[in-house]
C-alpha cells in the first residue's frame, strides 16, 4: 500500500530551485534511503512532505490524503514525523518534557504512557536521565532523544534526515539498530537521508539518488551501491 | 526597623510591578521573536475601556461601577481580547518578517491605539476612583503599609505562581515552552502554531489589564501615558534579564524596582530628583559588565 | 583606496539627483508658495534631514534605533542655550553654567556646536548599546529616548521642564532648510561609500562571515552611530530656529514615530528610500491635516475628526510594510540613467537581527 506519493513537486526558494519535478512513492513498511551529494535537495525533498515548505507545483499525497501544502502540524497529525538534520533537541526542556511534546496531539491518551515506557527500555541511557536537561546530552544522546521523541508523535511514516552526521560509528551502529528493530516491531515506514553508501549497504531496502534537485537514479539499495561506476560518476568523493 | 520594612515593601510592590511588565513582553518575544512596543498602550487602553468615551475631566465611569468580581475578569477579558485581536489582525502576517519590520509594525499598532483614545478621551487625565479603601494602611510588624501595596504583590505572586505552573505541568505550557526554544520543530510535533501564539498574547493582554488596574487604583488617576513609564523600565529590564528568558525578566523587574526604591531613600535630599537617572546608570553598568544580560537562555546560539 | 573612484562615480548621481529635485521644490516654494506652504516645506527638509540621518545608522547596520530623536533633543535644546538672548535666558534657565547664560551665538555657528554636542552624546552612550545584540540594541534605543525625555521634562533649571522655552531666533526659510537638508545627504552619501560603510553593510548582511573577516562590529556601528546623531543633532538645532520655541514633547513618540515610518515607507535601507519616504508621508500629513481643516462645499464644511491623521499614517505604515517590507522604493537608489537602477541592492535578510537573543 503507497503511504506517501510525491507527484511532480517542484520547490523553490526565492529564484533558487531546490526541487525540480520529484516523483516518488514509499509503500507501508519498506526502508527509502535517499543520497546525493550536498545541495542535491535531499534535505528539501524531506521539508517538502514535512510541510515546512510548500511546493510552487505539483502535489503529495499523505495515506490518501492530499497534503500539498498543508501546515507542518496538520501533516504530523496525519502520521509523518521528520527529525532533521542536526538534533534539534529542545535544549531547555528535560528529555522526559521533549518525549511528551510529541505526544501532545496524540489521541489514543490511553496508550501514551505505554509508549514512553516503550522508549525508556529501547534508549536506557535517556531512562537514565529524564529529568535533565536536554542541551547537557552528548551528540550520540541526543540523537536518541529526538529519534524517541518523532516516535512518541506515534508516526507511521518516519522520516530522519542525516542520522549518523557528527557521531562515532559505534553510536551510528545503536542508532540503526534500534531504527531497525522499531521498523520491525512497530511496523513503522523509513525514509532516511543517508550521506553514508556503506550504511545503506549494511541496511538495505530501496534507494534514490538525487542530484541538482532531480532524482536520477532509483532502485535497490544494495545493487546500486555496489556499482562501482556509478558511485564515481555521481559520488565524486569516494567511499564512506 | 520599620523603615526598612517600608523599604521593602516598596521595593516588592514596584518590582512586581515592573516584572509583570516585562513579563508580558517575554512571553510574545519567546514564542514569536517579536517585541511588542503596543504593550503599553493596551495598557492604557484596559484603563480606558472602564470609561465612557468623553473630553470631561471627570469621567464617566461606566464599567468601572461594576463590583470588583465583575470588573477584574471583565477587564483581564478586555486585555486578552485586543492583544488577541492585534494578533489575528496585524502581527500575523507578519509571522516570518525580519525582526525590524516586526517592531515597526507594533510599533505603529501602538502609535495607532494611542492616537484612538487621544481622539476618544483628549489628553487630559481623568480621575476614577476604584476601591478606595485600598489606600487605607494596613499594620504589618509595626510599619504602616497601604493595603494597595500589599494586594500588589499578592498579586504578582499569585500570577508568577500560576504561570509557572502553567507553563512547567500543563499541555499547554509545555507547547509553549516548547515553540519558544524552537518554533518548526514544536510544528513538526504537532503543536498548533496559531494557538501556542495566540495563547501567549492572551496572556499577556491579561497581564497588562492586571497592570493597568493596579496604575489606576494607585494614582486615582486615567491617562493615556500611564502605561509608558512601566513599559520603558519592563523594556530595560527584558534586555537587563536575558532577551528570551522568562525568569530573567521577572528577576530584573525585581532588581531595578529595589534599586529604585533603594535610591529614593538613600541619595541625599537634593539629588532626589534625579533618582531615575541613577537607575538608568545603574543599568548602564549592567549593560557593560553583562551584555548579553543577567540569565541569557542556554539555547544562546551563536551571537554576533 | 584605487577603487574609491570609480565607486564614486557609479553612485554620485544618486545624491546629486537628490539635492537637485530638493533645489527645485525649495525654489518652487518660495516663488509661488503661500507663507503656509512654506513653512511646511521647511519642515519637510528638516525631517529629511532627520530621516537621512536615521537612514545612516538602521540603513547600513541593520538595527533599529528608537532613540534617534533623543539626539535631536539634544541638538534643539543646545541650539536653544547658544542662541537665546542672555536676558530670557537669566530668567527661565537659572541652573545653565554661566558661560551659557551670556553666549549668544549665530544660527550658523551654534548649529554645528549642536550637531557636535549630539554626537559626542552618541559617542558616550553608543559605546554600551553597540556592545548589545541586534534586538536588545534596539530596546536600548527605546529606553535611551525615555531616559532622555525623562530627564528633559524633569530638569527644570536648565532645560525649563516640560514648559516651552522661547526666545529663539527664528531665522528658517526654505533655503536654510535646503542647505540643511543637502548637508545631511552628503553626509550620509560619503559615509555610505567609506570603507566603514561598507564593512558595516556587510555586517547587516552576513553577520558571522563579517565577523570572520576581521570587522569589528562594535567600532563600525559606533561610528554610524555618532554620525547619524550629528547629522540629526543638526536637524534638532534648525528645528528649534523653525519654531523658535522648544519643548520636551516635541521630541518624543510621536516624531519618534513619524520620522520611522517615513523610513521605512520610503525605504529602510537606501538613501534614496529616505527621501522618497519623507516626501511621501509629509504630503499624506498635509493631505490629512487640510481635511481635518475641513473642506467648504456650499457653505457645508465638510472635515474628518482631529486625530484621524496619526492613526491613519500609523494604519498605512502598518500596511506598507505588510505588502511592500522593502518600501516604496525597494531599496533601490535613484540614478540619472532612470529608475531603477539594474545594479541592485541585495534585499537583506537581516542576520544582524536574526538572533536568539
Amino acid at each position: 500500500m503507497t503511504l506517501l506519493a510525491v507527484d511532480d513537486v517542484t520547490v523553490r526558494y526565492g529564484r533558487l530551485t531546490a526541487l525540480r519535478g520529484i516523483t516518488l512513492a514509499i509503500t507501508e513498511g519498506e526502508v527509502l534511503f535517499v543520497t546525493g551529494p550536498n545541495g542535491a535537495g535531499k534535505s528539501t525533498l524531506l521539508n517538502a512532505i514535512a510541510g515546512v515548505v510548500p511546493p510552487i507545483s505539483g502535489a503529495i499525497t499523505l495515506d490518501g490524503a492530499n497534503v500539498t501544502g498543508a501546515s507542518p502540524e496538520q501533516i504530523a497529525r496525519l502520521g509523518f514525523s521528520l527529525v532533521p538534520e542536526g538534533r534539534n533537541v529542545f535544549a531547555g526542556l528535560t528529555i522526559e518534557e521533549n518525549l511528551k511534546v510529541g505526544a501532545g496531539m496524540r489521541i489514543d491518551k490511553h496508550k501514551v504512557a505505554g509508549d514512553l515506557d516503550f522508549v525508556y527500555r529501547e534508549f536506557p541511557m535517556l531512562a537514565e536521565r529524564r529529568h535533565t536537561a536536554a542541551g547537557m546530552l552528548s551528540g550520540g544522546q541526543q540523537q536518541m532523544l529526538v529519534i524517541g521523541r518523532a516516535l512518541m508523535a506515534s508516526p507511521r511514516l518516519m522520516a530522519i534526515d542525516e542520522p549518523s552526521l557528527g557521531l562515532a560509528p559505534k553510536i551510528i551502529d545503536q542508532v540503526y539498530d534500534i531504527l531497525m528493530r522499531l521498523r520491525a516491531q512497530r511496523t513503522l515506514t523509513l525514509l532516511i537521508v543517508e550521506q553514508s553508501s556503506t550504511r545503506a549497504m549494511m541496511t538495505g531496502g530501496r534507494m534514490i539518488l538525487m542530484r541538482g534537485g532531480r532524482i536520477v537514479l532509483e532502485g535497490d539499495a544494495r545493487d546500486m551501491v555496489k556499482d562501482k561506476a556509478l558511485k564515481q560518476a555521481y559520488f565524486g568523493f569516494g567511499d564512506h | 526597623m520599620t523603615a526598612a520594612l517600608q523599604i521593602v515593601f516598596d521595593a516588592l510592590s514596584l518590582g512586581g510591578l515592573y516584572a509583570l511588565g516585562a513579563l508580558g513582553i517575554a512571553l510574545i518575544f519567546g514564542v514569536m521573536r517579536l517585541v511588542n512596543f503596543a504593550h503599553g498602550d493596551f495598557i492604557a487602553f484596559c484603563v480606558f475601556a472602564m470609561l465612557w468615551p468623553s473630553i470631561n475631566a471627570a469621567a464617566i465611569v461606566f464599567a468601572g461601577n461594576l463590583p470588583f468580581y465583575l470588573l477584574i475578569p471583565v477587564l483581564l477579558l478586555v486585555g486578552a481580547a485586543l492583544s488577541m485581536l492585534s494578533e489575528v489582525v496585524v502581527f500575523r502576517r507578519f509571522r516570518n518578517a525580519n525582526p525590524a519590520t516586526m517592531m515597526i509594525a507594533s510599533f505603529a499598532l501602538g502609535f495607532v491605539v494611542r492616537h484612538l483614545l487621544l481622539m476618544l478621551y483628549s489628553s487630559r487625565p481623568k480621575s476614577i476612583t476604584l476601591w478606595p479603601s485600598l489606600g487605607l494602611p494596613v499594620e504589618i510588624f509595626g510599619a504602616r503599609i497601604p493595603m494597595l501595596q500589599v494586594v500588589t504583590i499578592i498579586i504578582t505572586v499569585a500570577v508568577l505562581a500560576v504561570l509557572t505552573l502553567f507553563l512547567k505541568r500543563t499541555r499547554y505550557g509545555l507547547e509553549m515552552r516548547a515553540a519558544a526554544e524552537n518554533f518548526t520543530m514544536a510544528r513538526m510535533l504537532g503543536v498548533r502554531a496559531n494557538n501556542v501564539i495566540l495563547l501567549a498574547f492572551a496572556i499577556s493582554g491579561m497581564l497588562a489589564a492586571a497592570i493597568g488596574l493596579i496604575l489606576a487604583t494607585n494614582s486615582g488617576t486615567a491617562d493615556i501615558g500611564m502605561g509608558a513609564n512601566v513599559m520603558l523600565i519592563a523594556f530595560i529590564a527584558t534586555v537587563i534579564g536575558g532577551l528570551g528568558s522568562l525568569p530573567g525578566a521577572v528577576a530584573a523587574g525585581f532588581l531595578i524596582g529595589a534599586a529604585s526604591v533603594v535610591f529614593q531613600a538613600t541619595l541625599p535630599h537634593d539629588l532626589r530628583v534625579f533618582r531615575d537617572a541613577f537607575v538608568y546608570g545603574a543599568v548602564i553598568v549592567v549593560l557593560l559588565v553583562r551584555p548579553q544580560g543577567l540569565f541569557a537562555p542556554k539555547s544562546a546560539k551563536q551571537r554576533v | 583606496m584605487s577603487q574609491r573612484p570609480s565607486v564614486m562615480w557609479r553612485t554620485i548621481a544618486t545624491p546629486i539627483v537628490l539635492i537637485v529635485v530638493l533645489l527645485a521644490i525649495a525654489a518652487l516654494s518660495y516663488q509661488f508658495g503661500s507663507r503656509a506652504f512654506n513653512r511646511t516645506v521647511v519642515e519637510m527638509l528638516i525631517n529629511i534631514m532627520v530621516v537621512t540621518g536615521l537612514y545612516v545608522f538602521v540603513g547600513n547596520s541593520g538595527l533599529l534605533s528608537f532613540g534617534h530623536i533623543s539626539f535631536m533633543c539634544l541638538g534643539a535644546y543646545m541650539t536653544a542655550w547658544l542662541t537665546i538672548p542672555p536676558m530670557m535666558k537669566s530668567v527661565t534657565l537659572k541652573g545653565l553654567p554661566t558661560w551659557l547664560l551670556h553666549a549668544q551665538l549665530p544660527m550658523w555657528v551654534a548649529t554645528p556646536i549642536s550637531g557636535a554636542l549630539a554626537a559626542l552624546f552618541a559617542l558616550v552612550v553608543g559605546r554600551v548599546i553597540m556592545r548589545l545584540s541586534g534586538i536588545a540594541a534596539s530596546i536600548a534605543t527605546f529606553g535611551l529616548l525615555g531616559v532622555v525625555n525623562n530627564v528633559y521634562s524633569n530638569w527644570d533649571s536648565v532645560t525649563g521642564g516640560q514648559g516651552s522655552i522661547v526666545g529663539i531666533p527664528p531665522t528658517m526659510n526654505v533655503w536654510v532648510g535646503w542647505l540643511g537638508a543637502a548637508v545631511a545627504i552628503a553626509i550620509a552619501y560619503l559615509y555610505s561609500i567609506s570603507r566603514s560603510g561598507l564593512a558595516l553593510r556587510a555586517t547587516r548582511d552576513e553577520a558571522v562571515a563579517a565577523s570572520a573577516s576581521g570587522i569589528d562590529i562594535v567600532r563600525e556601528r559606533l561610528i554610524a552611530f555618532v554620525v547619524s546623531a550629528f547629522i540629526i543633532g543638526l536637524a534638532g538645532a534648525l528645528y528649534a530656529h523653525f519654531l523658535s520655541i522648544v519643548n520636551p514633547g516635541a521630541f518624543y513618540l510621536r516624531t519618534t514615530f513619524i520620522t520611522l515610518s517615513m523610513l521605512v515607507v520610503g525605504g529602510m535601507y537606501s538613501l534614496t528610500g529616505a527621501v522618497t519616504g519623507v516626501v511621501v508621508i509629509s504630503a499624506a500629513i498635509e493631505l490629512f491635516r487640510n481635511l481635518e481643516k475641513g473642506i467648504s462645499l456650499d457653505g457645508l464644511t465638510l472635515a474628518i475628526p482631529n486625530g484621524v491623521q496619526e492613526i491613519a499614517i500609523g494604519i498605512i505604515t502598518i500596511v506598507i510594510l505588510m505588502f511592500m517590507p522593502t518600501g516604496l522604493t525597494r531599496n533601490r537608489e535613484l540614478s540619472l540613467s532612470g529608475w531603477p537602477r539594474r545594479r541592485r541592492l541585495l534585499q537583506p535578510v537581516q542576520p544582524a537581527l536574526k538572533e536568539s537573543n
